[in-house]
């Protein structure tokens, strides 16, 4: 079973020679409930576990002002008791089992991870489903996992400037688009959402026609639909979420903001700029671009920024997206740089692959490192499990998988010129700089 | 944004307290056998241990499942060795700045060109370079890897790069609390003693290019020196070739030195470092004491004493602190242990405005361990969770390679693997009461709070003697 399913997707992994390998989609197994919850499996016996991953297309994007950060909260709510399984239970079933679990909330999705001996499958379902069909949502669980959830945020500013910065990066980044505010969400909204928005947002959004189930491990295909059929098919579709409408208007020029913290050693500098969304057929060139900036000690930030001292580390950033999203680099200065003498270094490392575009040498290293990435990610139930449903939610089918390694392999050093002439202009960059002590004004 | 604390953190507290092989012999009447649950068989796959003539030895495991290569190297050195701290560690890393003739931008050139990556770093006991690289590129990574192991150039022009970035990295460090919380509580546990050794910026800046060179003289032997291949190849092409690269390593006549290590005392009495952040919005903190080493027969179940203490999301600790009181995002405890001493601790954080409440109820829970003890029913939960949650561990080429080479370093063997399963199942409550008493630090506790010390410092004498420092003091401890 792995060998096929590893085979399948080297071929999907992109790389002229590698790409040849001659695979179909049937190594994964993929079926829907009359309910629209679409699930696929993926067979795999290398260790006697399993996992199974829920993707619910849930984010902060679907938020709006006053409560901001209710999708994360959410993600929190879905474990504090349900009709069968009340507070606490279900993690004390879990893990009882032998089973684990985490979650994790991005401005596109809200994903549930389990993982668990492939014997305690039964159980899992039967808590999924519990919590998907008879969620409660008690008033007093509430109240504490706001504390927790401020706890979360606040930890967060704390001890990572990076989060500090991008919070507020993106709020002026985007003027309209729901992606102006931090999946954690506003202090007062934290404070603020009632009990009818929770029950809204729970009937809305955590209904089977929203979600993709992808189960990787030591599994058969047979085993989950019984089980799919037994406990997530009675579970009754909802009325379809309403579309984001808002479209955030082109950028008009550069845009700054500045982040003062007290305890930074040297100043962060984030340059944002806006790229399309994930299924554009840019994405791939953006992709390899940002590798070539700052995968590896051969790539260009880190030869001309760490190398040359002007920064202690550089990298780049760019999420997976239903709408056009934002690409991030971001440098920390090296002692008694400037954060002007950074900015000017990172931008001119970015304009440069706009003038002078890229080597067939350096795109082809971009593409190895990719290359090997994807292998590392296949190598493990987990990361199978992601790829199959990150591919079926950015790209609209896991079949896509299947497109991705000629999409790669078609970028040329043209189309990443092309694309960083396209999108990483000074119009269309927020600057963002964190640092002990804004300059004056002198 | 996600529900829990990076489980990272806690995998890494996990694979710290592995160890040993060695039954571990619980006598148990019939009676109390207990049912255990079934959570699947896990055996390690089969690999081959070779010894070359000069004492170098080698781990091979054909593992097919992706066509990638994983290898780790590991030097029987660390930072235990140090006479300056950072010695071992800046050693390590500054191999990779060129090695075998070839400048640094033409290594990394060479490694990044074929999407592999080779790394290098140390700890406390040992010094590890792993290379990551697909199977087809065996022969130039290999090559790589033993010119930086054998023949690192060591230029000092290079070398004063790294050092600078080094040292800026360890301000910068200090920047995030939880990034450098268990240095201060290591220093002030271990004090002198080499498990106490913590670069800052200006032991780093007396580490100049000759002392590298003798630190790798001196350590880098072929006897004192393992190298685990993992990955896709055939094993006995794979001897041959390291055989090549490696077989005409000599060693240097000295060897390796083995200075009997100072010891380490126990606490004689609580004590608090107060880490000064002032623009700090919430406090972090550690309690805890000595532990065990790895060579303790009793480290399997130990760690499922401990999942139920703070091992877990429904463990006590992060049940109290964050699911019943909302004061923090996470809490947890973790014995790491050492070659030669180990140390347990409870962690979290909370909001500055309840500090004092945040570490009372992390004392009270922690003391249940005696005033209350572990019931059959969570011991039974937590020998399924341990047992269910240990295959994945162990399921990747770089997770294999770093087991192979932590048998090494720790002189255990494969049973650790295959036994792990019974061992877990053979515990029983009394067990636990004997481990409780035996091992977890009961009193005499020592305590770091990093936070912002006007609103904390009445709050911290209350726990012990107080010493303050300031964060962006240099180092780990009160000078």
């Amino acid at each position: 079973m792995k060998k096929t399913l590893i085979a399948l997707l080297a071929a999907a992994a992109l790389a002229g020679p590698m790409a040849a390998s001659a695979t179909d989609a049937s190594d994964i197994k993929s079926f829907t409930l009359d309910n629209g919850m679409k699930i696929m499996v993926l067979p795999d016996s290398s260790i006697p576990n399993a996992n199974m991953y829920l993707f619910w297309k849930v984010g902060s994007r679907n938020e709006h002002p006053g409560i901001t950060g209710i999708s994360h909260f959410f993600e929190h709510m879905m474990f504090n008791g349900s009709k069968k399984y009340g507070p606490k239970m279900f993690d004390r079933t879990m893990e009882a089992a032998g089973g684990a679990n985490n979650a994790y909330t991005t401005e596109n999705v809200t994903v549930y991870t389990d993982w668990f001996p492939s014997n305690a499958l039964e159980t899992i379902f039967d808590l999924e489903a519990d919590r998907i069909a008879h969620l409660d949502i008690d008033p007093k669980m509430v109240a504490s996992e706001r504390n927790v959830v401020a706890s979360e945020r606040t930890t967060g500013l704390e001890n990572s400037n990076w989060s500090a910065l991008q919070q507020q990066v993106k709020g002026v980044a985007f003027l309209a688009h729901p992606y102006s505010w931090s999946v954690i969400g506003h202090e007062s909204d934290i404070q603020a959402w009632t009990q009818q928005d929770l029950v809204n947002y729970h009937k809305t959004y955590y209904a089977p026609n929203n979600a993709v189930v992808v189960i990787a491990g030591d599994v058969t295909e047979a085993q989950v639909k019984q089980l799919a059929d037994k406990y997530f098919a009675p579970i009754p579709a909802q009325a379809p979420p309403a579309a984001i409408r808002t479209v955030e208007p082109p950028q008009k020029g550069e845009r700054r903001i500045f982040v003062k913290k007290e305890s930074a050693s040297t100043p962060n500098v984030m340059l944002a700029y806006h790229v399309p969304a994930t299924k554009d057929p840019d994405y791939y060139a953006l992709d390899l671009l940002t590798s070539i900036l700052s995968d590896g000690n051969s790539s260009r930030l880190s030869q001309a920024l760490v190398d040359q001292q002007i920064a202690l580390g550089a990298e780049t950033y760019m999420p997976m997206a239903f709408d056009p999203n934002l690409l991030y680099v971001l440098g920390v200065a090296a002692p008694g740089v400037s954060a002007k003498t950074l900015e000017q270094a990172l931008i001119a490392q970015v304009d440069k692959i706009a003038t002078d575009g890229v080597t067939q040498q350096e795109l082809d290293t971009a593409k190895n490192i990719k290359l090997m990435g994807f292998y590392r990610t296949m190598e493990t139930i987990n990361g199978k499990a992601d790829t199959v449903g990150t591919y079926e939610l950015f790209f609209g089918s896991y079949q896509k998988l299947f497109d991705a390694p000629k999409a790669y392999d078609q970028v040329t050093v043209a189309d990443v010129q092309r694309v960083a002439k396209t999108y990483l202009q000074r119009a269309n960059r927020t600057v963002g700089v964190l640092a002990a002590e804004e300059e004056s004004d002198q | 944004m996600s529900r829990r604390v990076s489980l990272k953190a806690v995998a890494l507290t996990i694979a710290a307290i592995m160890g040993l092989a060695g039954c571990q012999s619980t006598p148990e009447s019939a009676a109390s056998v207990v049912v255990s649950q079934d959570t699947g068989k896990f055996v390690l796959p089969s690999y081959e241990t070779v010894t070359l003539d000069n004492g170098l030895t080698l781990m091979l495991m054909p593992q097919r499942e992706v066509p990638l290569i994983n290898v780790q190297a590991v030097v029987k050195a660390g930072s235990i060795d140090d006479s300056i701290a950072g010695t071992a560690e800046l050693t390590a890393q500054a191999a990779l700045l060129g090695a075998g003739g070839k400048s640094k931008q033409q290594l990394e050139q060479q490694v990044d060109a074929l999407g592999a990556s080779i790394n290098a770093d140390a700890g406390e006991d040992g010094s590890y370079f792993t290379a990551d690289f697909m199977a087809k590129d065996a022969d130039v990574m290999l090559g790589v890897l033993a010119d930086v192991l054998l023949r690192p150039n060591y230029d000092a022009a290079e070398y004063d790069k790294l050092k600078q970035r080094t040292i800026a990295q360890l301000s910068q460090a200090k920047e995030s609390p939880k990034s450098v919380i268990a240095r201060y509580f290591a220093k002030q546990l271990f004090g002198d003693n080499p498990y106490g050794n913590a670069a800052d910026s200006s032991s780093v800046a007396n580490i100049d290019v000759d002392q590298l060179k003798a630190f790798h003289l001196q350590n880098y032997q072929p006897n004192n020196t393992a190298i685990a291949v993992v990955g896709d190849f055939d094993v006995a092409q794979m001897k041959q070739k390291l055989t090549q690269l490696f077989g005409q390593w000599q060693g240097d006549a000295l060897g390796a030195s083995a200075a009997p290590m100072k010891p380490v005392f126990a606490p004689a009495k609580n004590r608090v470092l107060l880490v000064d952040k002032s623009d700090a919005i919430e406090t972090t903190f550690l309690i805890g004491g000595l532990g065990v080493k790895r060579s303790n027969p009793d480290l399997v179940e130990l760690n499922v004493v401990n999942t139920i203490l703070g091992g877990r999301f429904t463990s006590w600790l992060n049940d109290e602190l964050r699911v019943n009181s909302g004061l923090t995002y996470g809490a947890r405890s973790g014995f790491i242990s050492y070659k030669e001493a180990g140390l347990f601790q409870i962690s979290t954080f909370t909001k500055v405005s309840t500090t004092e409440q945040a570490v009372d109820l992390a004392l009270k829970t922690y003391h249940r361990l005696w005033e209350q003890g572990i019931d059959a029913a969570t011991l039974a939960s937590a020998k399924a969770y341990v047992k269910g949650q240990f295959p994945p561990k162990y399921e990747t080429s770089g997770d294999l390679a770093g087991l192979l080479s932590d048998m090494y370093l720790y002189g255990f063997d494969a049973s650790y693997i295959n036994d792990f399963q019974k061992r877990v199942d053979g515990l029983t409550v009394a067990d636990t009461q004997r481990l409780i008493n035996q091992y977890f630090p009961k009193d005499k506790l020592q305590f770091v709070l990093i936070g912002n010390a006007a609103e904390i410092a009445p709050i911290a004498a209350k726990y012990g003697e107080v010493t303050k420092v300031d964060i962006k003091d240099i180092g780990f401890d009160a000078k």
